[in-house]
Formats: C-alpha cells, structure tokens, sequence
C-alpha cells in the first residue's frame, strides 16, 4: 500500500511538472538571433509539447526527440527543448480532450486516423499538404490521412493485409501471386495438381469468413464502384452489383480444407502454419500463431483478385496511429520541422523500423518481416484500398450468411437481398 | 416486523440487483435507447410491435422450444435412471454420485470449450484413426448435428443437477410399501412404475420445472459451441437477444422489449405446466 502511494504521489509530481512545462509561454527570440547578425550568434531558446500515446515505445522516442533537439541546434541555432508527454494510452484521449479544450494544446499530438474527420471539423489540425513530408507517404497511406482533400496527419502506425500464403510452396510449384482471378483459378489447379490444398478453411468463427467479404468487397469498390459505399448509406445501391465478390469466395470454399466449421481460427492458423494448405484467408494479426508454430515458414501476402479487372486485386490498408500539429502551436514553425522529421530520409527508417512499424513512405527502405514486406510492396504500389466503413449489423450479417453459404443453406441471391435489406435496416436505425 | 429487519441487508441487494433492472428494463424496452448515447427517445410500444415482424427472433423462438423440449425428455429420463441405478447399489453409491454431479460444478462456458475440443478434434481423430466412421459428422456445421451436439453438452452438465433431487425423493419412499409390493409379487418395473414414480411425482413437478425455466434461458453452452451458427441455425432467444443489444445495430432498447417477450412466453408455459403436474401429484 505504501509503495502505492509512493508511486502515485511521484506519478502526481511528474505529471504537474510537465504540465508546468507545457504552461509556460514559449520564450521570444533572443535579440541576437531576432537582430540578423551573421556570425555565430547565441542560439535562440524554444520549447516544443510533444504528447503521444504509446508509452511502450517512450526510448525510441525520447532518443528520437533528442536527435531532433541535436539536429535544430546544428542546422536552425534554435536551442529545442522538446518536451515528451507520454501518459498511459487508456487516458492519453481524456488527457487530450482536457487539454483541447482548456486551451491547453500541445504543439504535437497523436490520434487515432478514424477520428481525422471529427478533429479537423473541430479545427484541432494543421494543414500539412504543403509540406516536404507529403510528398514521401505512399498514395494510398496518404489517403488514410486526408480529410476534405487535405493532409492534415502524418501517419505512424498502418497495417497492411491480404490473403497469407506459404512461400515454400508456391516456389515448388513455380506459382507467382495472382493478378486476375483465372490466374487464381490456374493456381488452385496447379496446386492440386502437385497434391497441395489450395485454401485453409477455418469458419467456425463468424469474422473469419467475413474476411472474404472484407477483402473482395474492398477491391471491387475501390477498383470499379468507388460511390457505391456511398450509395449504399443513401438507400440507393444494391450488392447485386458487387456479384463479382463470389467468383473468388466460390473458388476457396471449392478448393479449402474438409470441416471447415469446425476449424477455429487459431488451429487453423496452426494448421496452415504446419502445410496444411497453401494459402489461408486471414490478416497479418495472424503471423504470430503461425511462426510460433512453425519458425522456418516462409509467410507472404498476396492480394485476392475478384474478376479479371487487375486494379480490383488490392490488399487491405488501415492506419491507426497518427501524428497531427495543433494549428495553434506557438512555436509553429518548429513543430512543422519535427513532423518532417518523422518521415526524415536519413533517420526515419531507424525509428520505425525500431518500433515495429510497417514502412509506409519512400524513406522508409528498411528490411521488415517477409509478410510486412510483401503487404507494404502492393501498397508502394498503390494496390492497397482502404477499409470500408459499413454498418457493424452488416459486417455481422456478412458473416453469418457466408457460413450458411459454406453449408448449402442459402443461394447467392439470398445472400444479396438479406445483405441489402440489413443496410437498409441500419439506414433506417441510424437515422 | 423483526423478520423483515432480518431480511433487509438481503432485500436491499436484491432490490438494488434485481427488482430495480427488472422494472426499469420495462422503461427502456419503450425507448430507442442504444446503451451508450445519453439521450434516447420514448417510441412507446413500437419496439414490441416490431418484435412480432421479427422473423430472426421468432425462428430463435422457435429453435429454443425445440431445445426445451429435447431437454425436458433427455436431462429427466437420464437423470431418473441414473438415480434408480445408483440407488440401487449399495458399496458405490457415494462414488457415483460424485461423478455424475461433477460436471455440475464446471461453469458450461468451460464445459463447452472442452466439448468444443471433443467434437471438433477428438471425434475425427476416432473416426480417422479408429474406423469409427459414424463419428465423422460436421458436428459443428450441420445444423441437425450441431442440436445433437448441444443436447449433450446440455445434458451432461445439468443431469447431475437433477439426478440429486430424483435420488433425495427416491429415499423418502417408505421401504414398506416396497416390501409389500414385493410380496404381492410385483416385479421391479411395477414397484417403479406403480409404487416409486406416483410417490415421487413432486419431485418430478420441480426438475421439469427447473428443465424448463433453464433451457429457455439456455446460452453459454451454444455461444461457446456455435455461436449461434452456422448463420443463425442454432440460435437460442437469448443469443438472439445478445446479439441485439451488444452486436450489430446495438440497440438496448428494442433487445430489453424481445426479452420481455421471452419472458412473457415463459411464464404462460410454466404456469400450464404447473398447473396439469401439480393435478397428478401424490401426496402421502
């Protein structure tokens, strides 16, 4: 107990310190500095808030932060104080709330990109697509950071997924990913040519059929419909015209594994780790389970095609954490140099690569995870689509109807008419 | 008056945990309230007229009559038979009874994981290994075995339950009247049949009634089983009820008005049967 309350009162002064800090107005320029003189001059003070929400990664950080103080010095003769907040990430967004409101902003501060939309409304982001960093972030990242056309974020952490599949067999039978759904078809026979099972079936579990929706869905939209989500919300739309979505679900239920719902998904992540089958429909969440289970699997990603239109074939990309300047930064100008120096060319890729994130800008050239490296490829690329928000009552459905599907009790049209008489119930619901 | 001040602390944690949800659920089956928002609006009996439009609540109905009743059959003929078989012998008696009543004692979340385990790897692993071909059964993905599935695990977890209240009543039947049966010369199935089971009838009103009243509530063996699937095959109300209120739209409001359904069905058909096994009964 006492040691409790030691913790709390230290954690009390702590955290009133660096609120203190964050308080005091950002000192003037210096008159030597303000006056233009050439010769070497005092370096101008300046102090920069800083507030993030990982506390896990607070070296990396705090090392980061010092490199940037170091390189100000050198390069500006500004003297940067940067001072890191990182409060645990279960308060971090009452904390910032607080501070927001209470006039209080820090100069820099992380948020999830889901609430862009809500924040930049808000007036809480800075413009930032005139800056060097946006020409660096991946297209399609990009877009994961925009709101009403503008870059108002410079994204940290992103997640890229598709189908897995196992790279050892693929080189035996001389296969590369597919780009259309007939090379997907060549590559199931191929496949069970050589005696392999092209799909791990795993839909015990109602979300990991619903992963097929997920991804044939993201690419038919974001390829050829790109209103139809839109649509969809305004009543106006059907799934009748994204029909092509069963051409691959109907190819891996033809061509899975037996039993199919009796398979969890972790076993079948084990299974598939152990060669089971060939390619296994299940995002990169899984890759732990699988190299746990067998260390020498050669894992890659592929993206699923849905007809024979090639920039249908995409990998899905969700970015989650996100670096944004308050527009009402004191120290303006500095803190726009800091979010540069996140995406910095020289010392970027250390960074991300030391907190484990996925790379998602040119600078970023660092050696990742076979299966990163595969994902972030397609998205370098531009073949990434980002996840399309629906309804969770129609992503629920999704699944659902798909394990009615695998077992014979439902057609396609079916599927098509309770799917859009779910959205329109959410429609309805919502309003 | 004194009893009552004995029973306060109870009534207050009955009050607060129970009464009270109980009648401010009443409140909320008539708003759209989703749980989360602060405000929510009074649409009056709308959600209950949308209940009986609701054709996913009323096959869910329709799945957990079936339940009850396989339930009913199966849980009590097992657990009288069991009671029966473990009366009658004299060295074991407390062995058994232990064994069978263990299960009892598993929360059914874990007992379902363990069957879970049983009928997804077990069972294929005889049927694969051992020739036992008629175990090879999509014991999770076909909804006519998935009901099987559930029925045992059912079953295994509450016939223990009831066979202890069976083998109580069966105790009270005085050894007279037995004895006189046997000296009649009436044969073991008549002693049962005409002597112990009319003297037991009561005990019978009260595990039908506990059958009853649990299998309509029936959910965590079927969540950890099949989650209600495949789809919504074996979906019991009270998944479909979940699912409503934590799943999907999440809508708190129009769910509490379903379970007040529930519960209305509930007690029409207890009621009826207390009423026909309450005529049948014995008394000494």
């Amino acid at each position: 107990m006492k040691k409790f309350l030691a913790i709390a009162l230290a954690l009390c002064v702590v955290f009133s310190l660096t609120a203190c800090g964050g308080n005091a107005p950002a000192p003037s320029k210096s008159p030597v500095a303000s006056s233009g003189n050439p010769t070497p001059a005092a370096p101008r003070e300046a102090e920069l808030t800083i507030m993030m929400s990982f506390p896990q990664y607070m070296d990396q950080w705090e090392t980061y932060c010092r490199q940037f103080e170091e390189k100000m010095l050198k390069e500006e003769n500004i003297k940067v104080k940067v001072n890191l907040e990182m409060p645990s990430s279960d308060q971090y967004e009452s904390i910032l709330q607080a501070r927001l409101t209470g006039d209080d902003a820090p100069d820099l501060y992380t948020l999830h990109a889901n609430n862009i939309g809500t924040y930049y409304k808000a007036g809480n982001l800075t413009d930032l697509s005139n800056e060097p960093l946006a020409d660096k972030i991946y297209v399609d990242v990009k877009k994961t950071v925009t709101a009403e056309g503008k870059l108002v974020a410079v994204p940290l952490e992103s997640m890229a997924w598709g189908v897995l599949y196992n790279k050892d067999i693929f080189d035996e039978c001389g296969l590369q990913p597919p780009k259309t759904l007939s090379d997907l078809e060549a590559i199931c026979e191929a496949l069970k040519a050589k005696g392999y099972t092209p799909f791990m079936l795993a839909f015990q579990e109602q979300w990991v059929p619903q992963l097929m929706t997920a991804l044939t869905l993201g690419g038919k939209v974001s390829g050829e419909l790109t209103d139809w989500v839109d649509r969809m919300y305004a009543d106006q739309g059907s799934y009748e015209e994204v029909r092509d979505i069963f051409g691959p679900i109907d190819l891996i239920m033809k061509n899975g594994t037996d039993r199919a719902m009796e398979q969890g998904s972790e076993a079948g992540a084990a299974d598939f780790a152990n060669g089971k089958a060939a390619m296994f429909v299940q995002g990169t969440w899984a890759a732990k389970t699988i190299m746990d289970t067998n260390p020498n699997m050669k894992l890659g990603v592929l993206a699923l095609p849905v007809n024979e239109n090639e920039n249908c074939t995409r990998v899905n990309l969700a970015t989650s954490t996100t670096l944004a300047v308050h527009p009402d930064s004191k120290e303006m100008d500095l803190a726009l140099k800091f979010a540069n120096y996140v995406l910095d060319d020289e010392d970027s890729s250390e960074l991300f690569q030391s907190c484990g994130f996925n790379p998602l800008a040119t600078c970023h050239d660092y050696e990742s995870a076979s299966w990163v490296a595969d994902a972030s490829d397609y998205v370098a690329r531009g073949r990434a689509y980002q996840d399309l928000v629906l309804p969770s009552s129609v992503t629920d459905e999704q699944g659902k109807l798909l394990q009615e599907y695998y077992i014979g009790t439902v057609t396609k049209e079916e599927i098509i008419r309770r799917l859009d008489e779910a959205f329109r119930n959410a429609n309805k619901i919502s309003k | 008056m004194n009893l009552l001040i004995y029973a306060t602390p109870a009534l207050i944690v009955y009050i607060i945990f129970k009464l009270y949800p109980a009648f401010s659920g009443v409140f909320y089956a008539l708003t759209d309230w989703n749980g989360i928002n602060k405000t929510y609006e009074i649409v009056g009996i709308a959600n209950f007229l949308e209940v009986f439009k609701d054709k996913y609540f009323w096959q869910s109905v329709l799945f957990t009559m079936k339940y009850v009743a396989a339930m009913i059959v199966v849980c009590n003929v097992m657990a009288l038979t069991l009671a029966i078989a473990i009366e009658s012998r004299r060295k074991t008696k407390g062995f058994f009874r232990t064994l069978f009543y263990m299960p009892n004692m598993i929360s059914m979340v874990i007992g379902g994981y363990m069957w879970m385990f049983i009928f997804t790897k077990v069972l294929y692993y005889m049927a694969d290994n051992w020739g036992l071909k008629f175990l090879d059964q999509s014991w999770i993905g076909n909804p006519k075995y998935s009901f099987i599935a559930i029925i045992i695990v059912s079953a295994w977890g509450s016939v223990g339950y009831l066979m202890i209240i069976y083998m109580a009543a069966i105790q009270g039947v005085p050894g007279s009247l037995i004895e006189t049966a046997e000296l009649y010369g009436a044969n073991s199935w008549q002693k049962f049949w005409n002597v112990t089971l009319p003297l037991i009838s009561h005990s019978l009103t009260i595990c039908i009634f506990w059958t009853l009243n649990s299998a309509f509530q029936v959910f965590d063996v079927i969540y950890t089983l099949t989650g209600g699937g495949p789809g919504r095959a074996t979906q019991s109300v009270a998944i479909n009820i979940y699912e409503e209120a934590f799943k999907g739209n999440i809508r708190y409001g129009y769910a509490t008005s379903k379970s007040l359904v529930l519960l209305v069905i509930v007690i029409i058909i207890t009621m009826i049967q207390l009423k026909l096994m309450k005529e049948r009964e014995q008394e000494l």
